[in-house]
């Protein structure tokens, strides 16, 4: 079970980095990424500057947000990632915040992230907060470098996105502390507002400060002269053990620290979703401009664009169902005996019930972020949080397929003189089979629909290229995800139609 | 064969059988009457062990009748209800065989006794193999009738058997149980709220009414001697929609 397992988790490696070795001797390290394209590429820098060391390094890539990777830190399964310093006091700290210890520079925050068994490294250099941005030629022209320089310049429109208009320390309170005087302001889409940009049908925007098309607009980030933006400087974050496992593998990914200047960080990304360069290969032809390292570069024409499809469709495949079945199986030997019990004792049924039921309600991240600290990342804990969403629809078709065998057959099979046994072996579960058989068959279709989120923890299957997908606006990659899933589901609902006819008795079905 | 010592039994405060002696005899055909709610279903679930008594005790064969040993005492009975009771999910044949089966006997042993009982209770053998859905009224009630027929019961206990039958089949039905009765000498006990019935399968005739027997005996003697006016009103009121009809 546990070499299953294992071997699930190595397929569900994404990104490009390669387990090369699994020599004992060898440095072992986990580095993690959010499901944004400028932390998968930063996940592979650290993993490039591990191996440079001769570390064995994994990087469990596109995990679905900070709590996962949190929990995943203090559990082991992960040892290092990038995170920002305006995350780390609004999320990480929060509680830390809250019980009255006061954070107010990085140095504090260091100091309670130590409490914590947890380093946290020097900025890397760049920061990644919102920002305004024009065209560099337009700003050249008018002499704008500030913001406060927009303060002479009413005429010009600006176009913000929905959510930078609604926010906190968005547009209205920067206008104020500013004192803009700009009136033609309205909300666009963001890449409806670069196309204005362009057009000079607008002369200014908000963007994230590595937003990758920053680069390919030729646009100028204007400096936050009067420190309105909070900050979101990106810091590693390592487990403190980390030093003593493998100083010189700290050593060697602590160079990432004052290296990475907001146009090398923008200037990667852009490469990655605008020239669809491999993250990995990025990443390695930075640190040879930087460091003079020499990282062979993975070739990316090997295969045809058909075999790399293919071969996807079958790993995500084997994932996929590899979640489904184990889930599904165990749910089924839970399910099962519990529908039974509940049954027979209408104290343990309602509250058997109650409980699956309310375990059903969970949100799916929710369960996940649950999962994690007790079975890591990887396949374990999406098996796991299918395995709860599973057990309702079973317990309750099994409990009803009993309860509503009419009383007259329930006592026939008595007084023939079955034991309890057998008048459940051989009475009451065939006659309760078709409702069973029906509740599994729900449980494996949501099953299927919900295993896409194993990607969000890193356990593959039809999930990981909807998720690649969505970060690298790929349609294509979006349905070789979704369309496999679709696929599957229909080919559950006709299975199951099989399984009816195979097993269930004719004298239920032609009634 | 039976042998009741004050059985009693209620369900919450409406006690559906006051303490009842009684016994039934070893190759008797006993049939209790009465309306809907008098007891006399009661007292055959209580034969049976579907419900327990409050008190009192049953013996079959002269053994006490036990929460342990009322298994193995069912294997012996016979039990037979409206429209047959049968397991929706087995065959006819299946349906009559299922208990043997789980017994062990031999699928040859098994498959002799079917025919046998088919012949007696004048099945189809195409019905055999048919599922409950796929039969008509009479045919589920005789192949209820195999089924408790097939270990050999010493006794058999019928609730009502002919109830959801229409008068055609129920007339049918009646003759060939009655030769069955007849050919096998077995020892029965018949539920029935109809007086034609009773006078045609009763060696003795119990007439139950609140909770007691309150007449019993030889079907004529309870028309020309009723005990009391309700034996009389219960008589007259099953014969008079008869006359004028």
């Amino acid at each position: 079970m546990n070499k299953v397992l294992q071997l699930g988790m190595v397929f569900a490696l994404l990104g490009a980095c390669d387990v090369q070795s699994t020599l004992a001797d060898k440095p072992r390290i986990s580095v993690g990424s959010k499901a944004f394209t400028e932390s998968v590429v930063l996940g592979e820098l650290i993993c490039h500057l591990a191996r440079d060391q001769g570390a064995v390094a994994d990087h469990r890539a596109e995990l679905g947000g900070t709590q996962f990777l949190w929990q995943a830190m203090v559990t082991g399964d992960i040892d290092v990632y990038v995170d920002y310093t305006g995350t780390i006091r609004e999320e990480l700290l929060a509680e830390v915040i809250k019980s009255g210890v006061e954070i107010r520079s990085e140095a504090d925050m260091r100091e309670a992230l130590a409490k914590m068994h947890v380093r946290m490294s020097d900025r890397l250099g760049f920061n990644n907060t919102y920002a305004l941005g024009m065209r560099d030629a337009t700003a050249e022209k008018l002499g704008i470098k500030m913001i406060s320089d927009l303060r002479d310049h009413p005429e010009l429109k600006f176009a913000f996105s929905d959510e930078f208009m609604e926010r906190k320390d968005g547009w209205r309170p920067l206008a104020e502390k500013y004192k803009l005087p700009q009136k033609r302001v309205r909300t666009m889409d963001h890449n409806l507002a670069y196309r204005g940009l362009e057009h000079d049908a607008i002369q200014l925007t908000d963007l994230y400060t590595t937003d990758a098309e920053i680069e390919f607009y030729k646009l100028r980030t204007l400096e936050d002269d009067q420190g309105y933006f909070p900050t979101y400087y990106a810091v590693m974050l390592m487990r403190d053990d980390l030093e003593q496992r493998a100083p010189e593998i700290v050593k060697s990914i602590l160079r990432l620290e004052n290296l990475i200047q907001p146009a090398s960080i923008v200037s990667m990304t852009a490469k990655v979703r605008l020239d669809r360069q491999m993250e990995t290969n990025v990443a390695a032809g930075f640190l040879r401009d930087e460091l003079k390292l020499d990282i062979p570069l993975k070739s990316t024409s090997v295969s045809s664009e058909w075999m790399r499809v293919l071969g996807r469709l079958a790993k995500t495949t084997y994932e996929h169902l590899f979640l489904v079945l184990i889930s599904l199986s165990m749910a089924i030997v839970v399910a099962v005996p519990l529908g039974i019990i509940s049954a027979r004792n209408e104290n343990i049924g309602n509250t058997v019930l109650g409980v699956v039921g309310v375990i059903q309600t969970l949100p799916s991240m929710a369960l996940l972020v649950f999962m994690i600290p007790l079975f890591g990342l990887g396949a374990l804990p999406a098996i796991a949080a299918l395995f709860f969403y599973s057990l309702l629809p079973i317990v309750r078709n099994t409990y009803t397929g009993l309860t509503q065998i009419p009383q007259a057959t329930r006592e026939s099979a008595l007084v023939i003189g079955l034991d309890r046994r057998a008048r459940l072996r051989l009475v009451e579960l065939p006659l309760a089979l078709p409702s069973i058989v029906a509740g599994i068959k729900t449980a494996a279709v949501i099953n299927v629909g919900t295993a896409t989120i194993g990607a969000l923890i890193g356990a593959g299957g039809y999930g990981s290229p909807i998720l690649t997908g969505i970060r690298l606006s790929s349609i294509s990659l979006i349905l070789q995800g979704a369309i496999p899933a679709a696929v599957l589901a229909i080919v559950v609902q006709f299975g199951f139609g099989w399984i009816e006819k195979r097993f269930v008795s004719p004298g239920l079905r032609t009634q | 064969m039976f042998a009741l010592q004050g059985v009693s039994k209620s369900f919450g405060p409406i006690q559906v059988l006051k303490p009842t002696t009684v016994e039934f005899r070893a190759g008797e055909s006993t049939v209790l009457i009465g309306p809907s709610g008098c007891g006399k279903s009661t007292l055959l679930r209580l034969l049976v062990g579907l419900v327990g008594a409050d008190g009192g005790t049953i013996q079959f064969e002269g053994t006490t009748i036990t929460k342990a040993n009322i298994m193995q005492m069912r294997q012996r009975m016979g039990y037979v209800i409206q429209d047959g009771g049968l397991f929706p999910h087995l065959t006819a044949r299946a349906n009559v065989s299922l208990l043997a089966s789980h017994l062990g006997w031999e699928k040859k042993r098994m498959d002799e006794r079917v025919e046998e009982l088919a012949e007696l209770t004048r099945l189809p053998r195409l019905a055999l193999d048919r599922y409950p859905v796929q039969m008509s009224g009479g045919q589920r009630q005789r192949v209820g009738i195999m089924r408790a027929l097939m270990l050999d019961p010493s006794v058999l206990l019928l609730d009502e058997p002919m109830g959801a039958l229409d008068p055609l089949v129920r007339f049918d039905l009646q003759e060939d149980l009655r030769k069955i009765f007849r050919t096998l000498r077995k020892t029965a006990i018949m539920v029935t709220h109809d007086m034609g019935e009773a006078a045609f399968f009763g060696d003795r005739v119990m007439m139950f009414g609140e909770g007691e027997i309150v007449q019993e005996g030889r079907l004529e003697d309870l028309i020309q001697h009723p005990s009391n006016e309700y034996v009389s009103r219960f008589i007259n009121a099953q014969r008079l929609p008869g006359v004028q009809s």
